[in-house]
């Protein structure tokens, strides 16, 4: 297989992979608080996540060499996931009774 | 793979000539993009009706979301995460005509994705076990309604994974830009998963 492409894809998986485990850090932190909604954990939450989306479609679905409509319609995809998202979190709390 | 500007679309995927003069190429068929980009916008759906309904009871969400365990969701997604990297080996190894690499690559990602499988399994015999079912609160709703419908897709990537070792199998039925679209559509379960364990399991 081609070194460089094979090199590419491990590098990729790894970076995925160390990023996921940082989540479990994440997922943890203030633990004592974690029946508090806390928006800095769910707006990290939430964009990492889009981050490790965007990145295997790039990567893993090739996107990176597809033709530049392919290239904005996912990166589309990405930004409207992220901004209904976070705009619902965020006006979700904003109106909260709970 | 598809080539653009008008080019004819190819049963066997680009060459190394036409990699490094860095055409750009659809990977697999297009209409598998279309299936990928109307899923892909159906479960933002999903996950936005989520997100609202949890902004009006966060202490129930919370409290709810506190018996998931993180480790599990982490190493689902880890477990994913190889697999995805196998299928684009697969597709790469085929590019080059490595079939016996490409095959393997195809058997790792049916393994890693039994794994995935096992592990959910398990992990909702242990909620249940607990208590916590589809009619405990509006958490556990979402929670199994968004596992199960992601369980649903990859319980037909196994499908599509066969068709995929089925081509590479056959030199004379052996189609790279089928292997391409198969594999387009695992790492959406992929990428899929990744942002139900951040919803689930890490949101607050």
């Amino acid at each position: 297989m081609n070194r460089r492409f094979e090199k590419r894809l491990s590098f990729v998986w790894l970076a995925l992979s160390a990023i996921t485990l940082a989540q479990l850090a994440l997922g943890s932190f203030g633990e004592r608080d974690s029946l508090t909604p806390n928006a800095t954990v769910t707006s990290s939450a939430i964009v990492i996540a889009l981050i490790k989306v965007r990145v295997i479609i790039r990567e893993f679905m090739e996107v990176r060499h597809a033709p530049v409509s392919l290239c904005r319609l996912t990166d589309l995809w990405v930004v409207v996931t992220g901004v209904s998202l976070l705009g619902s979190y965020f006006v979700g709390m904003a109106f909260s009774t709970g | 793979m598809t080539t653009v500007a008008g080019a004819e679309p190819r049963a066997d995927g680009p060459d190394e000539e036409e990699r490094t003069r860095g055409a750009p190429f659809v990977p697999g068929q297009p209409d598998m993009w279309v299936f990928v980009l109307f899923e892909a916008l159906v479960f933002t759906s999903y996950f936005t009706v989520y997100v609202i309904r949890r902004t009006q009871s966060p202490a129930l969400f919370l409290q709810s979301q506190a018996h998931l365990d993180l480790r599990v969701g982490v190493f689902n997604t880890l477990v994913l995460l190889v697999s995805s990297w196998a299928v684009a080996r697969c597709v790469q190894a085929g590019r080059e005509g490595s079939h016996r690499t490409a095959l393997n690559n195809a058997y790792l990602t049916m393994l890693f994705g039994v794994v995935f499988l096992v592990s959910k399994v398990l992990e909702w015999t242990t909620e249940i076990e607990q208590g916590f079912s589809f009619t405990t609160d509006e958490f556990f709703s979402f929670y199994y309604f968004l596992t199960a419908i992601h369980f649903l897709h990859l319980l037909i990537g196994f499908v599509v994974l066969g068709v995929a070792v089925y081509q590479i199998r056959s030199p004379a039925r052996r189609s790279q830009e089928l292997v391409e679209t198969c594999a387009t559509y695992w790492h959406t379960i992929d990428f899929l998963w990744v942002l139900i364990f951040a919803l689930l399991y890490v949101m607050r």
